[in-house]
């Protein structure tokens, strides 16, 4: 009867295959997921069954992204599960040395993977010496769960949670497989105690989770792959070619891509983690409804630029609030260059970290004259003002974008040249007629993020109340959507390279 | 208990008329103490009661009730 299975091609699905990781949306991880659901189900009762069952699918799932690179993660889990025992358990003076010998460590560890080459360029360039780049593989998730385990020592050291007494509990904090690959980056605080929680969800909920999953791959599979494939790409890889009205055109694309991209994965990954018991950390607020770059800051990867807050920018801010302004100002800078750094080794990364450091830094100094003009005119806490925030705030952050995504110097100069010097209005008509499906998905796609908060609450609302049979009709729709319009693989999301 | 001294310094640098603050009352809920804002509230603290802070003590700070308790232990000290 097993005649018609190829056993080999079924164990290598189980196998690391280096060009076909297993990604949130494909058939295979819904199948596998749904397995677990089922047997998760059977002993969601038995707490440490069901630990050690979300374990193995984590470990599994992330040596199915990243191979044998899973051995770090037990090892990272580790080093500080005991570091943060011993933080507790150890007087002053050395208590000081552990902490700062393990931030090390785990920065040593990150800086090795994902920096190595971009030092000995710079070691070459600067002809310091003359060294070959290193054949380094970069293990997906590093920096998501570098920073989850950093997070956990720190709040340690600051007293303000107690070191877990469970390493298999610490264990799945750093594996937990719905945020291992791009976040959110839970804090312990906030994920631990969960664990100890009964998983038992009821129809509100479910409803809420199945929604989460769906809209996510919508997001992603739909807007995000159809915008790269079929326009952003094309302008970003040579901008010259293209007019500014379509590099501009790119840009606002690629704002809409990203998005979508980003938080088309964390809403999958939030969803699947609901489904389970565990409720992780908000990661997007309507970024783009932000009525100033730290206001985008509040709204955009919250996981991590409140990570960064809390543990880069306050200590600075801390340490050099005897020069007051420029203190701050100095302090928000470092921390935003940080914030572009941690996404990659690249100077254009650090550069778009540094506009929007830039940004906020020189709003500190204008915002009494700026305050002082908007009351002289009467627009303070006006509708028109806010609107005008809003476009000035986007087209900063499309601004910084264009170097976060270009692959060069090179081009990311060439577009804005194109931009400004070469923008011919007339091709817009032409470019709404010959692009009428990338047109229409970026006006649908902006359209549905502008739209009233109260709309999604809403629209949540209204799904919760209806019957079972008509939230299925509507899943199954919007699945099927999903299926017409996704290209043909789903394309890796942006934010794994980080 | 907040000081009324207490409770000036931070009315005065946020520009507000008054607050109801207790000691369980933490920095987003009171208008305008934001991340940036917080630290020029500190200075001020550590200008008019003429006191320094550690930068440990800065970080540990959860709510009103935190600051008011070093703040006292700081004037104490120094009277003793």
């Amino acid at each position: 009867m097993f005649n018609g299975i190829d056993f080999e091609k079924l164990f290598n699905l189980f196998v690391y295959d280096q060009y076909d990781p297993l990604l949130f949306g494909t058939s295979l991880f819904l199948f596998l997921f749904f397995g677990l659901l089922i047997v998760y189900r059977l002993v969601q009762n038995q707490k440490q069954l069901r630990v050690f069952l979300l374990i193995v699918f984590s470990l599994f799932f992330y040596y199915k992204v990243s191979g044998l690179f899973f051995s770090l993660l037990i090892l990272s889990s580790i080093i500080n599960f005991y570091a943060g025992k011993f933080i507790k358990c150890t007087s002053n003076s050395k208590r000081k040395l552990i902490f700062i010998t393990t931030v090390l460590l785990n920065l040593a560890l990150l800086g090795y993977f994902k920096y190595t080459n971009f030092f000995i360029q710079i070691i070459s360039d600067l002809n310091l010496a003359h060294w070959d780049a290193l054949e380094i593989l970069l293990p997906i998730g590093i920096s998501f769960y570098t920073f989850k385990a950093l997070s956990y020592v720190i709040e340690i050291y600051l007293e303000n949670i107690e070191p877990e007494e469970n390493f298999f509990h610490f264990l799945l904090y750093i594996s937990f497989f719905p945020n291992i690959m791009a976040g959110p980056i839970d804090r312990p605080g906030e994920f631990l105690p969960q664990i100890n929680k009964s998983p038992v969800l009821n129809n509100k909920q479910i409803g809420f989770a199945l929604l989460l999953i769906v809209s996510g791959l919508f997001k992603k599979a739909v807007i995000a792959d159809y915008l790269s494939l079929n326009f952003v790409d094309r302008v970003f890889d040579f901008p010259v070619r293209f007019t500014g009205v379509e590099n501009l055109l790119a840009v606002y694309g690629y704002g809409l891509q990203i998005y979508c991209d980003f938080s088309g994965y964390t809403d999958m990954a939030l969803g699947i983690a609901l489904l389970l018991g565990y409720n992780l950390m908000e990661n997007f607020r309507w970024p783009y409804k932000a009525t100033s770059i730290s206001d985008f800051w509040r709204r955009w990867h919250i996981s991590l630029s409140s990570w960064l807050l809390d543990y880069v920018f306050k200590p600075l801010q801390i340490k050099l609030r005897n020069l007051k302004i420029w203190g701050n100002a100095l302090a928000i800078l470092i921390t935003f260059v940080a914030i572009g750094f941690w996404h990659g080794a690249s100077w254009l990364y650090i550069l778009f970290g540094f506009i929007h450091g830039f940004y906020i830094a020189f709003s500190l100094f204008v915002q009494k004259p700026k305050r002082a003009l908007y009351d002289k005119l009467g627009l303070t806490g006006s509708k028109l003002l806010r609107v005008f925030q809003v476009i000035v705030t986007f087209h900063l952050v499309s601004f910084a974008w264009i170097f976060f995504r270009a692959r060069s110097f090179e081009n990311a100069f060439g577009m804005l040249r194109q931009i400004f010097t070469y923008f011919h209005s007339e091709v817009f008509m032409q470019f709404i007629v010959a692009y009428k499906p990338v047109v229409a998905m970026m006006v649908i796609g902006y359209l549905l993020h502008f739209l009233p908060n109260a709309f999604e609450k809403k629209s949540a609302e209204f799904l919760s109340k209806i019957p079972v049979v008509l939230q299925a009709a509507i899943l199954a729709i919007m699945i099927w959507i999903v299926v017409q319009v996704r290209s043909a693989d789903i394309q890796p999301f942006i934010y794994f390279q980080y | 208990m907040i000081s009324e001294k207490l409770k000036n310094v931070i009315l005065k640098e946020l520009n507000l008329k008054d607050f109801d603050f207790t000691e369980s009352t933490t920095a987003d809920q009171v208008p305008g103490w934001d991340s940036l804002s917080h630290i020029n509230i500190i200075l001020a603290i550590e200008k008019d009661f003429n006191i320094r802070f550690k930068g440990m003590e800065i970080m540990k700070m959860k709510n009103l009730g935190d600051l008011q308790k070093i703040v006292d232990s700081k004037l104490n000290s120094k009277v003793a």
